[in-house]
C-alpha cells in the first residue's frame, strides 16, 4: 500500500539512490563505536564521582553498586509488572492522543473556517500543562490508571494535533488541482493526496507525543500513586532506597529509549517511500 | 500548602457545582453474605504498618472485610480521593483532615492512626541540625531557615510551638518546603540550618552525623496523633455497620502492632523499600485506640495560632 501511495503523492523531491554521498561509508561503525565510549565514559565517571568524595555516596552511590541494585530488581515479578503497568498506561494513553488528534487534525485541517474558529482556542489550551491537571483527574479517576492517562492523552493530544494540522497544510496544491481534475472524489483525494503528504508529519506527531506520553506515564505514577515505575521510585523514595531510586530511573531511561527507537524504526518502515527517509538510510 | 489547597478547592467546587453527587462508586457491597471490599488509601511508610499487619494476619478478613489498600502519595490526595469516593477510607494527616472539616467537608475520623512515642528524643520525628551546626535546641531555630515537608502543615506549626516553648521568637523562623527525602542532602549541602524529618529519615540524618535539636510532636502534646484513619460522613450513614466493622478492625491492627513491634518492623519489608538494616534501626512510633481524640484539639489550636485555619471546627463531629 505505501509504494502504492508513492508515486501519486508527490514527485520525488531530490533525485534519489545511494550515490550521492560516498563519504558516508564508515560512519556507522563509529557511532556504534563513539556510543558505546560515551556510555562506558559516563558509567565510569558516575563510578568515580562518588567513590572520590565529591559528592556523597549515600546520595548518589556509584553506578556498580546501583546497577548491581538494578540487577536485583530485574529478577522480581513486580518489577515487571511495573513495567508492564507503565508500558499499557503509555500506549493505551498514546493510542487514544493518536486516534483523536489524527482524526480531529484531519478534519480540522482540511477546513479553513473550522481551522480559523478553532485555532486561537488550541492556542489557549496547548500550553496548559498537564500536571495542572492532576488534581482534576484524581477527582475524577481518584489513582486508578484513568488518572495518569488523563494526563497523557492531554499532553501526547497536542504534540500529534499541531503536527497533522501542518501536515495537512502542507498539502501540494498543485497535486490536490492534479487529483481533482482527474476526477477523485473527496474520499480518494483524502486517500490518496492529503494522506501520503501528511503522513511525514503525523509520524513526528507520533515520535514527539510518545516521549511525552512517557513522561507523563511516569509523572502521574510518580505524583498521583497510579501503578508503574513512577510508583516503585515513589516507594523507594520514601523508603529513603537510594541505591534502587536510581535503579529504577535507569530502567525509566531504558524504556525511553526503547520507545524512541520503536518509533523511528516504525517511522522508517512507513515512510520508506518518502525522500527524507530514502536519504537518511543511506546516509 | 499550596499542595493541600489545590485539591481542597477542586473538591469544594466540584461539590458545589454537582450538588454532592459522588455516591456511584462505593467500594463496599455487600450481597452474597460474604465479605466486603473496602479500598483503603495509605501512604506507604512506617505509619501504616498496622493495616498492613493486619491484613497480613487476618484481622480484617476476621471482621468481613476484604481490604484493598491503595499506596497514596500523601494526605493531599488521600482527602479528595475519600470524598469522591474513590477511596472509603484514608489514613491522613490531622492537618489536611482539619483543613478539610474547616471547608466544610464531611470528613469524619473513625480510628486512631499514628502516635507520638512521647519521649523526648525518642520520637519517630524531630528535628535535625546538621554535623557541626551552633544550633543544639528549639530555641536556636529563631532566624533560621527549617525544611518542611508542606507549608502550614502539621510540621511547621508545632516546629513554631517548639520554638515557643523553648522561650523562642517563633516569628522569625523561615519554613521552606522540601519532600521529606530531599531533606538530608538539602542539610548537608547547607541549603537549610534545620530540618523536620520522620522515619526513616530520622535515623538515617542521625547516622549521617545530624543532631536531633526538639522532638516537636512530644513538645506539642505527649500523645500527639499525626494522622487518623477516617472517611465521609455519607459512608457512615450509608453503611454504619461497615464503618463499625472496619473501625473495629483496625483498631484490633493497631493493638496488636503495638503488642508485637517485631511483627510491625517484619511486615515493613513487605510494602516498603527499607533495607533490613533500617527496618531494625528505626524508631516505632505508638499506636494507641484510646485518648487519640483530645490531643488533635492542640493541633486545631496551634493550626488557629499561626493562622491556617481561621475558625476551629467542631473537634466533636471530626470523630465518630
Amino acid at each position: 500500500m505505501k509504494t502504492a501511495t508513492a508515486d501519486t503523492a508527490r514527485p520525488p523531491a531530490r533525485p534519489s539512490g545511494a550515490g550521492g554521498r560516498p563519504r558516508t561509508l564508515r560512519r556507522p561503525p563509529d557511532r556504534a563505536v563513539l556510543g558505546t565510549i560515551g556510555v562506558i565514559g559516563f558509567l565510569l565517571l558516575w563510578e568515580a564521582v562518588p567513590r572520590i568524595g565529591l559528592v556523597p555516596s549515600r546520595f548518589l552511590p556509584p553506578a556498580s553498586e546501583v546497577l548491581a541494585t538494578l540487577g536485583e530488581r530485574l529478577v522480581l515479578a513486580r518489577f515487571w509488572t511495573a513495567v508492564g503497568d507503565t508500558v499499557l498506561t503509555w500506549a493505551i494513553g498514546l493510542g487514544i492522543a493518536f486516534a483523536a488528534a489524527a482524526l480531529l487534525g484531519f478534519v480540522v485541517g482540511s477546513i479553513p473556517v473550522l481551522r480559523a474558529f478553532t485555532s486561537s482556542t488550541v492556542e489557549f489550551l496547548r500550553p496548559i500543562p498537564s500536571v495542572a491537571l492532576i488534581p482534576l483527574a484524581i477527582l475524577l479517576y481518584g489513582t486508578d490508571m484513568a488518572s495518569t492517562l488523563l494526563l497523557v492523552v492531554y499532553a501526547a493530544f497536542w504534540q500529534i494535533y499541531i503536527q497533522v494540522l501542518y501536515g495537512v497544510s502542507d498539502i501540494d496544491p498543485v497535486a490536490e488541482q492534479t487529483a481533482r481534475s482527474y476526477g477523485l472524489g473527496r474520499l480518494a483525494r483524502l486517500r490518496y493526496v492529503a494522506w501520503p503528504s501528511a503522513l511525514p508529519y503525523v509520524l513526528t506527531g507520533l515520535r514527539l507525543g510518545a516521549a511525552v506520553a512517557l513522561i507523563l506515564t511516569i509523572t502521574g505514577q510518580l505524583v498521583i500513586g497510579t501503578p508503574g515505575l513512577g510508583q516503585e521510585i515513589s516507594v523507594a523514595k520514601n523508603s529513603n532506597a537510594t541505591e534502587l531510586v536510581y535503579a529504577l530511573i535507569i530502567a525509566t531511561g531504558a524504556l525511553g529509549v526503547a520507545v524512541n527507537v520503536g518509533v523511528r524504526a516504525l517511522e522508517r518502515r512507513t515512510l520508506s517511500w518518502h525522500p527524507s527517509v530514502r536519504g537518511e538510510e543511506n546516509a | 500548602m499550596r499542595r493541600m489547597t489545590l485539591p481542597v478547592a477542586a473538591v469544594v467546587t466540584l461539590l458545589a457545582s454537582t450538588a454532592c453527587g459522588g455516591g456511584g462508586q462505593e467500594g463496599g457491597d455487600g450481597d452474597g453474605g460474604g465479605n466486603k471490599s473496602v479500598t483503603v488509601g495509605a501512604i506507604p511508610i512506617v505509619d501504616v504498618a498496622p493495616l498492613h499487619l493486619g491484613a497480613d494476619q487476618g484481622i480484617f478478613d476476621k471482621h468481613g472485610i476484604d481490604l484493598e489498600i491503595e499506596n497514596t502519595t500523601g494526605g493531599a490526595q488521600a482527602v479528595p480521593s475519600v470524598v469522591s469516593g474513590d477511596y472509603d477510607f484514608a489514613f491522613g494527616n490531622i492537618t489536611s483532615i482539619i483543613v478539610g472539616r474547616s471547608n466544610d467537608l464531611p470528613l469524619t475520623i473513625v480510628s486512631n492512626g499514628v502516635t507520638s512515642t512521647g519521649e523526648q528524643g525518642a520520637d519517630f520525628g524531630g528535628v535535625v541540625a546538621p554535623e557541626g551546626s551552633d544550633i543544639t535546641d528549639a530555641k536556636d531555630l529563631e532566624d533560621k531557615t527549617v525544611a518542611v515537608n508542606n507549608l502550614e502543615n502539621i510540621g511547621d506549626t508545632t516546629v513554631r510551638n517548639s520554638i515557643r516553648e523553648d522561650g523562642g521568637d517563633s516569628d522569625t523562623v523561615e519554613f521552606v518546603e522540601l519532600p521529606f527525602p530531599e531533606m538530608p542532602a538539602a542539610l548537608d549541602r547547607g541549603d537549610v540550618d534545620a530540618a523536620w524529618v520522620v522515619e526513616p529519615f530520622l535515623t538515617s540524618s542521625l547516622n549521617g552525623g545530624a543532631t536531633e535539636v526538639a522532638s516537636n510532636f512530644v513538645d506539642a502534646d505527649p500523645d500527639l496523633s499525626v494522622a487518623y484513619y477516617f472517611t465521609t460522613e455519607q459512608m457512615i450513614n450509608e453503611d454504619p455497620e461497615l464503618v463499625d466493622d472496619f473501625t473495629a478492625a483496625i483498631n484490633e491492627s493497631l493493638t496488636y502492632a503495638e503488642d508485637n513491634p517485631d511483627a510491625a518492623r517484619d511486615i515493613l519489608g513487605d510494602y516498603t523499600e527499607l533495607d533490613s538494616e533500617a527496618i531494625d534501626q528505626i524508631r516505632l512510633p505508638r499506636w494507641p485506640t484510646e485518648n487519640y481524640q483530645e490531643p488533635a484539639q492542640s493541633v486545631a489550636d496551634l493550626m488557629m495560632h499561626d493562622g491556617v485555619i481561621e475558625s476551629q471546627p467542631d473537634m466533636d463531629a471530626l470523630f465518630r
